[in-house]
């Protein structure tokens, strides 16, 4: 539980300060950058969201006895 | 209790990084300053004066800060040797200056074509480039303080953030 909760305020705050460099980078005048640091927070994100499902399949998995 | 001191130290240099990048571009403006300020006590000797360009630059170079300070008593004792023509010392000298200061290739070439008429004409002709020059870099000057007042904030915020997104991405 301690990992999940870790990794939950990593993502908030990684949402958080890629809102702020997106905010930072308007602010300059620099759009197409401000959106590209978007998407590619948006990608690191999804990744470590990936790997919490792939966590929660594999337990569900053993839980039903699927062993493969 | 390592982690946290690891995260300190990127956090520390990235920050440092970005102040590095808002001082270079604090910088420019500020040496072109300095460089107009120069020019003009350069022409009132040319004027005034009637002073030979070794004992010019002499004069103007004393006063000021250091890298333009060098490049123009450089230039001086070149001119004093007698070995080089004042368009090669003046060459040889901008592209030292060139890689020590933050000036960008602009004002570099304005400088180049400055120097290649620097002692070829009498006095009026040479106020004229001079004038030109100063021109010039007034443009330069306007446009590298643009640059400075959309970039420098830039440079420190990004410093600052990128670090904090290093030290969450590694946590």
């Amino acid at each position: 539980m301690g990992l999940d909760v870790n990794t939950v305020f990593q993502i908030a705050g990684l949402g958080i300060i890629v809102a702020m460099l997106h905010t930072v980078l308007k602010m300059i005048g620099k759009e197409d950058y401000a959106h590209w640091v978007t998407l590619l927070g948006f990608v690191v994100a999804l990744f470590m969201v990936i790997s919490l499902l792939d966590d929660l399949f594999q337990k569900v998995k053993d839980v039903f006895l699927f062993h493969s | 209790m390592i982690s946290w001191i690891g995260a300190l130290a990127i956090l520390s240099a990235t920050t440092i990084t970005g102040f590095e990048f808002a001082k270079r571009v604090r910088e420019r403006p500020k040496r072109l300053r300095e460089l107009k300020v120069t020019l003009q006590a350069l022409e009132a000797e040319i004027m005034y004066g009637s002073t030979p360009l070794n004992e010019a630059f002499q004069h103007i170079g004393k006063p000021l800060k250091e890298p333009l300070s060098s490049f123009f008593l450089t230039i001086s004792d070149l001119l004093n040797q007698g070995v080089l023509s004042v368009q090669e010392a003046w060459e040889k000298e901008l592209s030292v200056l060139a890689k020590e200061t933050s000036f960008k290739s602009g004002e570099i070439e304005v400088l180049r074509q400055f120097g290649a008429t620097l002692g070829r004409h009498d006095k009026e002709h040479q106020q004229k480039q001079i004038q030109l020059t100063l021109a010039h870099l007034n443009r330069e000057e306007k446009e590298a303080r643009d640059i400075q007042e959309r970039y420098e904030k830039m440079c420190k915020s990004l410093g600052v953030l990128m670090g904090l997104l290093i030290i969450i991405l590694l946590l």
